[in-house]
Formats: C-alpha cells, structure tokens, sequence
C-alpha cells in the first residue's frame, strides 16, 4: 500500500494551500526526513519532510489549490510496483475541495524555530478496509471517503455522486477517470441533463431564452436565481448584450500577461478592503523634532555596540507603546456594541517582503526596554523576509506601526489592521526649519501618519495621541526610562 | 415562561400556514389567537361570504331553470338557513386548522398577545420566549368619517354576512371587492341595493374595461349604481338610516360600510418597540422582516394587497428566512386577486391603463363565443390577455364571467413560469371547457382568432 501524502494542516484558520514546489520530483526516490514539498497558505510557508523511503507520485501539480488534508500524492515503498493506470497530475488551478476534514494526526501546528512538518500518512487502518463491499474499498476506517482532488471537481461538475462509485485508484482510492466512466455511461439522466446544460441550458424560461435570442445572450454563461437555478427575465436583465460588449472593447485596455491572486496576496486584498468597508478611518500627520532622536540613536548604537542597532522604527514603535499606555482608548477593539480596551500593548509591525507584506507581532511592547524591542524588531523582520515566521510571530497584535521612510515617504495614510483602532506611519527622517525667535535654523525632523478608527475616538483624543507619540521622539531620553 | 423559535401572533391564513411550515422546519412554534383559527378569512371572510353567495347563485339560477327546460314552481328561500350553513362551513374549517395545528405539534395559546419586548410575547397570563415573533394579526374594517358601525342598521361586513332579516333597501358604501360582492348577494335576494362609490367606477383597482363590464352587468341586475359621488352624512335611527348624498337625503333599511380595511395593531405594543408602521400597516422587507431585528410581519398587517393568499404565501417565505434557509422575494405582479360577484371577476398582473399602448398586444375573447358558456348560459363576460410586444411575455391577464374565477390559475403559472405567447398557443386546451377562451384571448392578441 502506497501510503498518502497529505496537504498539512498548520493552525486552526487554515482553510486552504497549495503545494507551492515539489522539492521531490515525480517518480523520484526519497528518503525518510527529506524535504518534499513546499507548503504555501495564506499565512505560511513551511516545508514539509517525508515520512517514509519510497519512490514519490505527485497527484497534484504545484500551485493548485486545495482544503488542508486533502492528498497531494503517494510514496510508493520499495517493494511496491506503481500502477500504469496511476491517476494523472492535475494542473490546472482548481477551486479548493469542499472536504475539508483532516485526521486528527494530520494536523501539524508551525512552531518559529521547528518549521518542517512530517508528513503523516494516513491511518493504516484504511488498508484493513480495501477489499470490503461496495465503495466501501475507498473509505477510510473513519468513513472519509478517499477521492482524488480531481475526481471530487469533476464528479460535482458532471453531478455524479461521487460516493457511490467504486475507486480504480491505489487502494481503492476514485480517480478522475471512475468519474469519467460513470458520467459516460449516463447511468442518470439527471446526469446527462447536467453535463448538456453545460453547453446548452435548458433551464431557462421561454422568455429569458427568446431575450438572450434576441439579444445574443450566451445563456452558459448566465446564473439562473429561479427554483432550481432556472434563468429567468431579471437574471438577464444586468448584463450586456454581447454587441454592447464587442463595441467596448477597442477602448478598453487589452489584457497583458495574468497574475493569479493567491495565497498572501488573496489575504492582503482581502483584509484590506475589509478594513475599510467595516470601519471609519481617517488619517493625520503630526511632524516630529529629531535632532535628540538622531544624536540618542548614535549613542546608542555606539553604546551597544552590535548587540542591538535600534532603528528609527524601533524609537517610533517604543514611543507609541509608551503613548497608548497614557491613551489607552487607542489600544482597544471596536465590538459593535462596546469599545474593548486591551491590556497588553502587541505591536504589529509591517514588514515588506518580495510578494507582499507581513506583520509580525511584538508581544508585550509596553514593558520591554527600547533595546529589547530593537533585538525583537530585528529578529522578526529577518524572519519575515526569509519566510520562517511561525504562527505566534503573528497572534495578538493590539496597534501596528508601518514605516514607508526608507522610500523616502513623507506622509501617507495607513489602513488599520482589523480589529485594531489604530495604526501609525513613520516616515522619512528629513531636514526641515524650526524658528529660533525670527532666524530659520535647520533642524531634523520626521512626520508621522497616524491612521484611527473614527468609532472609537474623536479627532481630538486622537490627536492628544498622536502628540504624545511626537513628544516621546522629540524628547527620545524619557524612552529610555 | 415558556419557550419557543417562533411565536406567531394570529392564527389567519398567514399565521396558521406560517406555523406549520415553520414546524416542517423542525422550529417549535406556539401560535397566539384571540377568537377563532382561521382567521377573518374563514370566519368572517372570504368563506362565509362564498357560502352566501353560492346559495344566491343556486336561487338565481333556479329561477332561471325555466329556459334549461326545467319547471320550479313556489321557489323561496330561508335566509336564517343561508347563514347558518355558511357559519356552519366557517365552523367546519376552524376545526380542521385546530387539528392541523394538533397534527403539526404547534402549541396555541388563546387569549390577547402583547408583544412586550424584542423576543417576548405575553397571551393572557401566559409570557412566551422567543428568538422570532411572527405578526399576523390581519386586518379590520376602516370606518369613514365620523360613520361608525353600529351594527343595528350601520353595518360592516359581519353583520352583512349574518343578517337577521333581509333589508328592503340597502346602501352599500364602497363598490371594491367587498362591497360588490354583497350588493350581488342582497339584490339576488330581492333587496333594492343602491353601490356607491367616489371613484367613478366599481371595482376600481381592476382594469377599467373589466370594471365597466362589471358595472354594466350590476346596472343590468337591478343594482342602484351611484358612481363618483361620496356620502356626506349617515345617521342610524329606530327604523333604518338616513343617508345625505350630494344633495339628497334617502332612507334605507341598513346600511354596509365596506371602504378597505387597515392593519390590526391595536394592544399588540408594536409602536412602544420603535416598530415602523406606515399608513396603518406595519412596513417590513423583502424577507417580511420589520426595522426591528427579531419582529416579523406577514399578511394583512404588513401591507395591501389584503388578501388571504398573499399572507399564506408570505408565511412560506417567513418560515424559510428564520430557519435560516432562503426564499424567493413575493412579486406583487403576480398575486391574483378574485371578486366573487355576478359576474365574477379575476385578475394577475399588468392592468391596459398602466401600459404604454404601443408596448403591448392586448387580446380580447368575448364568453359568448365559448361554447361551454353558450350552454351554461353565462355568456356575460370577457377575457382579456396583456403581452409584451416586444418579447411576447404574458404581463397580465384579466378575466369577468361566470367560472373565471377557477381559470386564473392558468395565466398565474404562465407567468410565474415566464412563458410566451408561443408556449400557451402550442399548449393543448380541452373541449369543451371555459378555458378554450383563455387561449383564444391569446390567439386574438396575435391577431390569429380561430373562433371569432
């Protein structure tokens, strides 16, 4: 028995990943602690070792996506002999498979310093189940029913129920082409009905099929809302008729090459617009005196020399636990019906990394030290870029700080990261003029750009913060206290 | 305190269906009544009135028999007799919902409800716990004015539809629905019924061509028509009433007040919880929830048109969205609605005055070209289909004669199902029966008559 290479479950959010590289390649020989597959999901990239020597079968080609548990391939122990009619890689992306219930062994929580995860195979329990009656040959101990990713996309395109077909596939697994099979032999007209709609929908009333006639409506591609999904007059009423659309598009823009929207990507895009849609931001800027901050942090460098090298970020991120400590409205979560106010200041910081950005936590930012911070600064923006971050980095954050100065940004309005209130900005350090009685004398200075959520406070108590945070950095000694 | 998933307020046609398709659902459901399951509908609606009516038929039509070859000799009639039958049918199928509510495992409570707070209804003594109330409360009669029912000579429907003894002259005030169908009632009887009416025809939400077949039809019968003039005064004294209009001052035995009816709310707190009434009708969404969270309301209460369909048809689509499956929005356009006079008169959808006439087919099938008319003698009437032009969709379909009452089904899958006139031509339609007309009116709007 082959046994299962499983797509791991890391943490209770996840709800699907992708199998982002094949570290073994397909037919390939492995052994027992290599590393096979990179694991990719919304929050995480881990690799995943082999658990066992064997020769590797890829069911699933790199960058589909899928639910956690679901099967990306097999190792073959050395004795066994692959099967010719080995179920094919699936390449293209599919949507993730709705079964996503996973045994209980196969979930595996990402730990900062322990970042490989053992595959774990499944139970051998399913191999005292191979040989029983009906499907019951493809059915786990625990009655999971083992279907390849494919053949469960299939079966729900061609609405075959897929748990009443018999599996061809290693150890009674169903494969796309048992799918395939019952399809064929139309053992349903309700299958055969479907697979025509495809092409042809005939769930359509009279009137909305004269309409799309006339109007040269290619019903496929129009959603019914009537009983049973029949397309009905107001289904074709939003959209454009296609000499409408042919007429549009010498204007429009022509589509360049395609950037799938994914994993990390998918989560920014998403929580952004969330954010903005579920809550009332606004933005100020509040400009900063940093000559001390300048000659304190040359002090300290020199003074630690190595052990830490505090950042302008780290200053920012100090001042602004030392200032929501004095405004603790700021560092709270808006609940609806009540404003929460969070003991604990966590700082999320904003990291930049190749494909998008990550904010790591800094837990407990009000009772470290500015070193302590700069150490921990340090070490979860290393982390960060080089993608071994564990799920902790990331919990809990109660405020966050985003820093757009290295970009030589001088303001720019941050959007909160939910449920949080608030979020600050640190831009560029520059030169600017401070006026000594009627003489303009050059002095250093940094704006910060504080974004909050207007349901939790006013302008005012927010700029009251927003004051203090600038009259920590401008008397950067009172950080040190 | 007990508790339930729903508490529905009412036990009408839309109180009554809510709570059993709420307990298919799997919710339990207790159900709050004041007076009788059933609601003003089979009580003191809909089927007392069809009972009544179906006995004035039989007389007219007895009276009539002459010309079918049948001699009748010495006909009269009971009126005690007529009522009681008819109370006795509305008796008959109160009791039948009682045991659909034992069947179906609803817990019904008598007494007043009063919705206390969100979640909370008191019935008597008895304060129930809830996550959804339901209010189905229905509707009672408006009064005019400073006219109010008295019940001696003054009456609204019910005592129209119970009377003691038959009035020489009666006044019907308000020729809607109601108010037609008990002016062909009396005058089938003998009573000298004057309708009145302020708009200038009866009937006058129908199609216009439809009212004034209707109006003709009652003129005809014998039946006062006094159109486009409003009653300026109404006094009750020991003999009868004294009537002012226009002008005029007339004597009447009795008189019915039948001028709409307006949302049941009284005692039930709703204002006291914020919820938002308009025009005396509780306002709710298309999910038949209120602006309050948790408060629902269906049927009468929530809004025109008042008929006992729509408020069973709500009841679906409340039971679905609190047990948190969906539904299809009601579509007002495709709500029939029935008048039971002499003529009948059923309508669905788009009226020929709401359309622009270059937008549409309009056919016209006279009954007295419908062979099973012709033999039934019920050749007074018309059916009346409404297309789109363009698109050849049915948009409304309106029906006056003997029958049509029972046909309108018809035109209301047609519509429901979108069809066109291409799919009701190809339909085979038997012979000999009414419904033949329903697709010559087809035909007629495509200018293909086969029989006229």
């Amino acid at each position: 028995m082959p046994r299962e290479i499983y797509l791991v479950k890391v943490g209770m959010t996840m709800t699907e990943g992708m199998v982002s590289e094949w570290f073994i390649d397909d037919g390939a020989p492995v052994s027992k602690g290599d590393m096979l597959y990179a694991l990719e999901t919304e929050k995480v990239n881990l690799d995943v070792d082999a658990e066992m020597d064997g020769i590797v079968k890829h069911s699933v080609a790199a960058g589909v996506m899928l639910a956690p548990g679901d099967v990306v391939g097999y190792i073959f122990g050395p004795e066994e002999t692959i099967p010719a009619d080995f179920a094919g890689v699936q390449s293209s992306s599919a949507p993730a498979s709705t079964q996503s219930e996973v045994p209980a062994e196969t979930v595996a929580v990402a730990r900062d310093d322990q970042l490989s995860v053992a595959a774990v195979t499944a139970p051998s329990a399913s191999e005292a189940a191979q040989g029983a009656s009906g499907n019951e040959g493809s059915r786990t101990q625990e009655g999971r029913l083992k279907a390849s990713p494919a053949a469960r996309r299939l079966a729900s395109e061609l609405n075959v129920s897929i748990d009443k077909l018999h599996g061809s596939g290693p150890g009674g697994r169903i494969v796309e082409a048992d799918v395939k099979a019952a399809a064929d032999k139309g053992g349903s007209s309700q299958t055969q009905a479907v697979a025509a709609r495809r092409s042809d929908p005939t769930n359509v009333s009279p009137l909305a099929r004269r309409i799309a006639e006339t109007r040269g409506i290619d019903l496929s591609l129009v959603q019914g809302s009537g009983p049973n999904g029949r397309i009905l007059q107001a289904d074709l009423d939003h959209l454009p008729t296609q000499a409408s659309a042919q007429k549009m598009t010498p204007v429009g823009p022509s589509a360049g090459s395609v950037v799938p929207v994914r994993g990390m990507r998918k989560t920014i895009a998403s929580r952004m617009l969330q954010s903005l849609q579920e809550s009332a931001q606004l933005s100020m800027d509040m400009t900063a005196s940093m000559d001390d901050a300048v000659r304190l942090r040359t002090q300290l460098l020199k003074e630690w020399d190595g052990d830490a090298r505090p950042t302008y970020t780290d200053l920012v991120i100090k001042a602004t636990a030392k200032a929501l400590v004095k405004h603790p409205m700021m560092n709270s979560r808006f609940d609806g019906s009540e404003i929460v106010l969070l003991e604990a200041v966590h700082m999320g910081l904003a990291v930049a990394v190749p494909d998008g950005l990550l904010v790591p936590v800094i837990r407990d930012a009000h009772s470290l030290s500015l070193k302590e911070i700069a150490i921990e600064s340090a070490r979860l923006a290393n982390a960060a870029r080089e993608g071994t971050l564990g799920l902790d980095d990331f919990a809990g954050g109660t405020f966050t700080v985003s820093a757009l100065g290295m970009f030589g940004v001088n303001s720019f309005t941050p959007i909160i990261n939910q449920p949080q209130s608030g979020i600050v900005g640190v831009n560029q350090l520059f030169d600017g003029v401070t006026w000594e009685g009627d003489k303009p004398v050059k002095a250093k200075q940094m704006n910060l750009s504080l974004t909050w959520d207007h349901r939790v406070l006013d302008g005012a108590p927010a700029a009251e913060f927003l004051a203090s945070v600038v009259e920590f950095l401008s008397e950067p000694y009172r950080l040190l206290l | 305190m007990k508790e339930f998933d729903v508490v529905i307020v009412g036990g009408g046609p839309g109180g009554y269906a809510a709570a059993i398709r709420a307990s298919q659902l799997g919710l339990s459901v207790a159900l709050a009544e004041r007076e009788a399951l059933g609601g003003t509908c089979l009580n003191w609606g809909c089927i007392p009135t069809k009972s009544l009516l179906h006995s004035a038929s039989l007389l007219t039509q007895i009276k009539a028999a002459d010309g079918f070859g049948i001699a009748v000799e010495g006909v009269s009639f009971d009126l005690e007799k007529m009522v009681a039958h008819s109370r006795e049918a509305a008796g008959q199928l109160s009791q039948g919902v009682k045991q659909l509510m034992r069947k179906n495992k609803i817990s019904v409570f008598e007494g007043e409800a009063e919705v206390i707070a969100v979640g909370s209804v008191k019935v008597g003594d008895e304060l129930l716990a809830t996550d959804s109330i339901v209010v189905a409360t229905g509707a009672v009669q408006k009064s005019l004015g400073d006219i109010a029912i008295d019940g001696k000579h003054i009456w609204g429907a019910r005592e129209a539809m119970t009377p003691k003894r038959l009035p020489k002259r009666l006044l019907i005030i308000g020729a809607g629905a109601i108010g037609v169908e008990f002016a062909c009632f009396y005058q089938a009887l003998g009573s000298h019924v004057t309708l009145l009416e302020v708009a200038d025809r009866v009937l006058p939400t129908e199609d216009h061509e439809i009212s004034g077949v209707v109006g003709d039809a009652l003129a005809q019968q014998g039946i006062e028509l006094r159109l486009g003039q409003g009653i300026e005064g109404l006094r009750s004294n020991k003999r009868g009433v004294e009537a002012v209009i226009g002008d005029e001052r007339q004597i009447y035995d009795a008189a019915v007040l039948s001028v709409g009816v307006q949302g049941c709310l009284a005692g039930l707190g709703l204002e006291a919880l914020g919820v938002e009434i308009e025009n005396g009708f509780i306002s709710v969404d298309s999910t038949q929830m209120t602006n309050v969270p948790g408060i629902y309301a269906i049927g009468d209460v929530a809004g025109a048109p008042c008929l006992a369909h729509k408020a069973t048809h709500e009841a679906m689509i409340v039971a679905e969205v609190i047990s948190g499956g969906g539904a299809h929005p009601l579509e007002k356009a495709r709500i029939p609605g029935c008048t039971y006079g002499t003529p009948q008169v059923a309508s669905i959808g788009l009226r020929e005055q709401d359309a622009d006439p270059t937008a549409i087919r309009v056919g016209r099938f006279p009954l007295y070209a419908n062979g099973k008319s012709v033999v039934s003698g019920h050749t007074q009437g018309l059916i009346k289909t409404i297309f789109d032009r363009q698109s050849g969709a049915l948009l409304g379909a309106h029906l006056v004669g003997e029958g049509v009452t029972e046909l309108v089904q018809g035109f209301a899958i047609a519509i429901g199902l979108e069809t066109t006139e291409a799919e009701l031509i190809s339909t085979i339609f038997p012979h000999p029966t009414m419904s033949e007309a329903m697709q010559e009116s087809v035909l007629l709007a495509f200018d293909r008559p086969l029989h006229l």
